[in-house]
């Protein structure tokens, strides 16, 4: 970069950042100070008020989504807050939570993650959490419990393209043993061949948090519909915001492409 | 009207073009092209005015990439998910494609000048007949930049048929199941960044 050009476009570029770090800033400050009413949830001293709440909030919307996907693109991500989030997913009644980093920091830790899930279950819907209690569908040790309403999933990026080719392997494995031609391959049954989200149906919502203008490799194939909406970012993410985004969500207009 | 509108930028454009050419450069940027009808709605005319004028509004933005050094360029024009769309509008964008892709066919040699490579991605066999034949003409293979026009597009479709033709491959006992092709297909390189009103 040299001359009259490259100085002004440097000049240009300082004034954005120093812009977005004030802003960034401000919206810390903002974030710390619902910090500590975020673990309490809308009713202080009262868990089962704040389930009822919390069910209740979720019947108000217009629509709730079947599927979130909560989507990190932070470098370090929060167990506490991610924990939170998927706290406050299953208790407005959402049935099928995934979580996603593209560095598959929490999949690689994910008794980590579950056991803060839990730890949160117990202090924000209170003790009796067995009409709450998730299965963690990607987990060996955790078996089916009654009443399960929830079901999470814990994803990275070999869940996303890798799944795909590895699809394409078997189909092509097959074709090999003349189990199947090529012609039988069509959309339906490449999505039958899929396997990182089995069980669960396609995310309506992504709630994005981080800077990242990108799903950074969350599950290509299944978010051709999705509605993303991004979030500054999950650090002391409060349960004002993660509502908020539920509202947009429910405010939004979908045609399907018609 | 032209798929690149012809016309150099005027001074200010041409200041703003320097300062942003200074830094850092996308090399391939996608456009999907969304808000037609609610811009007819807004603007109180037809939706098909609506399409037409967002074409127009494609061309200048495509002379925009050329003038930035943007080297390739993906328009999102037509979804197989729009053929669920009224038969009156679905006639309408088929007869707005007509148009544009015989204006292609007219524009060839100034392309071919340009170096400009015109791919089609997208289901061809779901759009009518003509339309397929007016594209298999209008596609240009030169080098220095790159168009690709997603119509009849999906892109569940898109990885379907590639595995199938890898599949085909594998038929033919020209690949192996388990090849390295299966997980870098293509020739483009990925957006930098999507553009999408």
């Amino acid at each position: 970069m040299s001359g009259a050009g490259g100085l002004a476009w440097r000049a240009l570029h300082a004034l954005v950042r120093a812009l977005l770090c004030l802003h960034a800033r401000s919206s810390r400050a903002c974030a710390a100070a619902r910090a500590a009413w975020r673990r309490r949830g809308p009713a202080h001293g009262g868990a089962a008020r704040g389930r009822q709440r919390w069910r209740a909030d979720g019947r108000a919307l217009r629509k709730l989504p079947v599927h979130v996907g909560l989507v990190v693109t932070e470098e370090e991500p929060s167990y506490a807050d991610m924990a939170s989030l998927v706290v406050w997913c299953m208790a407005v009644g959402i049935s099928y939570v995934s979580v996603y980093d593209h560095n598959g920091i929490f999949k690689r830790n994910n008794s980590r993650l579950m056991d803060e899930i839990l730890k949160q279950q117990q202090e924000l819907l209170g003790l009796d959490c067995s009409k709450y209690t998730v299965e963690f569908a990607n987990q060996d040790k955790t078996g089916q419990v009654l009443n399960c309403q929830s079901t999470l999933k814990v994803l990275s990026p070999e869940d996303g393209k890798a799944d795909i080719v590895k699809a394409a392997q078997n189909f092509c494995q097959l074709v090999a043993q003349q189990q199947r031609t090529h012609s039988d391959l069509d959309v339906n049954m490449l999505d039958n061949l899929l396997s990182s989200t089995n069980g669960f149906p396609d995310p309506d919502l992504v709630l994005k948090f981080g800077p990242v203008d990108s799903t950074l490799g969350f599950l290509p194939w299944h978010i051709r519909l999705t509605e993303i909406i991004s979030l500054p970012s999950h650090l002391n993410i409060s349960y004002e915001d993660f509502f908020s985004a539920l509202h947009h969500y429910a405010a939004c207009e979908q045609r399907w492409g018609k | 009207m032209s798929w690149i509108r012809e016309g150099e930028l005027s001074i200010i454009e041409r200041f703003c073009a320097n300062i942003i050419k200074a830094g850092p450069m996308p090399k391939h940027v996608a456009f999907i092209m969304d808000g037609n009808r609610r811009y007819a709605q807004k603007c109180h005319v037809e939706r098909q005015q609506g399409h037409s004028q967002g074409f127009d509004k494609l061309a200048q933005t495509l002379r925009w990439c050329l003038n930035l050094g943007i080297r390739e360029v993906t328009v999102y024009a037509f979804s197989i998910e729009n053929f669920k769309r009224s038969k009156e509008e679905v006639d309408g964008l088929m007869d707005l494609a007509r148009q544009k892709f015989s204006r292609l066919l007219e524009e060839q040699e100034n392309l071919k000048k340009h170096g400009v490579c015109i791919r089609v991605l997208g289901d061809l066999p779901l759009l009518p007949v003509d339309i397929q034949e007016l594209i298999a003409q209008a596609v240009l293979f030169n080098k220095l930049c790159f168009l690709n026009v997603c119509f009849a597009y999906t892109s569940r479709h898109e990885i379907s048929n590639a595995v199938r033709e890898m599949a085909w491959g594998v038929e033919q006992g020209l690949l192996e199941p388990r090849s390295e092709l299966m997980a870098g297909c293509g020739s483009a390189p990925p957006p930098s960044f999507n553009l999408q009103p």
